[in-house]
C-alpha cells in the first residue's frame, strides 16, 4: 500500500498539467467521492464539538486512530465545494496508513497542484491552514 | 418608502432565464467558492472572479484601468452591455463586482435578486458548458473616486460623525471574536469597531431566499432603527470590504442615499493601523453611549 506521501504525488500529478476549469473539476469529482456521514457520525455532529469554528465554511472533522492507522471522517458544506473537494483529498490520502505518516501532509500541497493561483490569495491562505489543523489532529489523536 | 429608490437595478430570475442569449446583456457569476461556476452556471454566464480577476495580485488593491477593460473585452462585454451580477452567499461578491464595475463607471450593472439560491431554489437549469464571446474594444474611465472610500477619508468622516456602517457580526463588532493565529487572512491586531459606526449585520438585509428584503422593511432597518439620514454623507465597511459593497448597494440603489461609498480596505486594514481610533464593546461610541442598542440578528 502507498505512503501518504506516494498517495500526494500521485494526486499532485494527475492535477499538475490541467489548465485552471479542468483542476476545478477534478477538485469536483474529488469532492463527489467524500462519503456522507454515517448515522454514527451525524449524531455525534450535534453532540461533540467538532466544528472547526475559525473556517468560515461549515466544516466538521473527526480525525481517527483504529490500531495506528488514520482515518478522516469529515462533513463539509454542500455550498463550498473547493473546501469539499480538498477535505475528500486529504482524508483520501491519509486513510489506512499509520498514523505517523501525518506529518507527510505537505503545507504546499495547494501550490504543488497548481491550483493557488487559481484560487487566489485568500481562499489558498484558508485552505493551507485546513492542511495544517488536519495534520495537527491527526498527530494528536488517540 | 413604498418602492425600492432604483428599482431597475434588480432583475428577477424569472428575466435572467428569458434575456441569457440578448446580445446586449452579459450574465456575470462571482462567487465565494470558484467550483460553483464550474460546477453548474446559469447558461451563457461567463465567471469573473473578485480575488483572481478583479484584485490586483501584487498590490493590495483592484486591477488598473487597462486591467480592467482586459476583463471586460476578454468577456465579451461592451460599453453599452448591460451586466447582470450574480452569486453564492446572498450576492456577496456579486456586489463586490458590481460595485468595481462602478468604481470603473460601468453604466449598466443590475443584480439577479436572489442569487444562485433562488435561482436552485426555484429548480431552474445549470449549465456546464465553456462560455466564451467574441473580444470587444471596451474602453474604460479613470476610477469614479465616488464610490470607494480610503483610510484618510475615513479617518475625516468619522471624525466629523457622520454615517458610518459596521455590517460584520455583533462579535466582530464588539472586538469578542478574534481569529486564530493559523488564520491570518482573517486576522487583525485589533478588536472592536471605528468610533461611531453603528452595527448593521448585512443578513438583516436578505430574505431567506436570497432576495432582499422590501423598501419598506430596509427603511425600518436602516433609517429609522439606526437613525442614518439619507442625505449626510455615508461609509460602509466589514472586513475585507465584500459583505459591505451588498450593503452599500442597499443603500445606495434600494433606499436612494445620496453620497454612500464602500471602505473596501474595512476592518483588515482599520485593525492593523498604527494610531487610528477603536471602540470595544456592542455600543457606537462605548461603553457610555446607549443612543443606539446593538441591532440582534433574528
Amino acid at each position: 500500500m502507498e505512503t501518504v506521501n506516494e498517495r500526494l504525488d500521485q494526486i499532485v500529478e494527475e492535477f499538475v498539467d490541467l489548465d485552471g476549469r479542468e483542476k476545478l473539476e477534478l477538485l469536483l469529482d474529488f469532492a463527489n467521492r467524500l462519503p456522507p456521514l454515517s448515522d454514527e457520525y451525524a449524531a455525534k455532529k450535534t453532540t461533540e464539538d467538532r466544528r472547526v469554528h475559525e473556517c468560515q465554511t461549515s466544516v466538521f472533522l473527526w480525525p481517527e486512530i483504529s490500531n495506528g492507522s488514520m482515518n478522516l471522517v469529515a462533513e463539509v458544506a454542500e455550498e463550498a465545494p473547493t473546501v469539499k473537494g480538498f477535505v475528500a483529498i486529504l482524508a483520501e490520502a491519509v486513510a489506512s496508513r499509520p498514523q505517523p505518516e501525518a506529518q507527510e501532509l505537505p503545507e504546499d500541497l495547494l501550490e504543488k497542484m497548481g491550483l493557488a493561483d487559481v484560487l487566489g490569495m485568500l481562499r489558498s491562505r484558508g485552505l493551507r491552514a485546513i492542511v495544517s489543523r488536519v495534520r495537527q489532529e491527526l498527530i494528536n489523536a488517540e | 418608502m413604498a418602492e425600492y429608490a432604483d428599482p431597475d437595478v434588480l432583475v428577477s430570475t424569472e428575466w435572467v432565464a428569458e434575456h441569457h442569449n440578448d446580445p446586449a446583456v452579459r450574465i456575470v457569476e462571482s462567487n465565494e467558492d470558484r467550483a460553483l461556476y464550474t460546477q453548474g452556471h446559469v447558461p451563457g454566464a461567463v465567471e469573473i472572479d473578485w480575488q483572481v480577476d478583479l484584485q490586483d495580485q501584487i498590490v493590495r488593491d483592484y486591477v488598473d484601468r487597462e486591467g480592467f477593460e482586459e476583463i471586460c473585452r476578454n468577456n465579451g462585454i461592451n460599453n453599452d452591455t448591460t451586466v447582470i451580477f450574480y452569486g453564492d452567499k446572498n450576492n456577496w461578491w456579486a456586489c463586490y463586482a458590481f460595485w468595481v464595475f462602478k468604481l470603473y463607471g460601468h453604466p449598466h450593472c443590475k443584480i439577479m435578486n436572489g442569487g444562485r439560491k433562488k435561482w436552485q431554489l426555484e429548480g431552474r437549469v445549470w449549465s456546464t458548458d465553456r462560455v466564451s464571446y467574441p473580444s470587444t474594444t471596451y474602453v474604460a474611465p479613470e476610477q469614479d473616486k465616488s464610490v470607494r472610500a480610503l483610510r484618510e477619508e475615513v479617518l475625516k468622516h468619522q471624525k466629523a460623525g457622520k454615517n458610518l456602517v459596521d455590517v460584520r457580526s455583533p462579535e466582530e463588532y464588539s472586538g469578542e471574536r478574534l481569529h486564530m493565529p493559523d488564520y491570518p487572512n482573517e486576522g487583525a491586531l485589533r478588536g472592536g469597531h471605528i468610533p461611531g459606526a453603528v452595527n448593521i449585520p448585512w443578513p438583516l438585509s436578505v430574505n431567506e431566499d436570497g432576495t432582499f428584503k422590501t423598501a419598506k422593511e430596509l427603511e425600518k432597518l436602516y433609517c429609522k432603527a439606526n437613525h442614518l439620514k439619507r442625505r449626510s454623507p455615508t461609509i460602509a465597511y466589514c472586513r475585507i470590504g465584500e459583505r459591505s459593497s451588498l450593503t452599500w448597494f442597499v443603500l445606495k440603489y434600494l433606499l436612494g442615499f445620496g453620497n454612500v461609498r464602500n471602505y473596501d480596505g474595512s476592518w483588515m486594514e482599520w485593525g492593523n493601523c498604527v494610531g487610528v481610533p477603536i471602540i470595544k464593546g456592542s455600543h457606537p461610541q462605548g461603553a457610555s453611549d446607549n443612543t443606539i442598542a446593538p441591532t440582534p440578528l433574528p
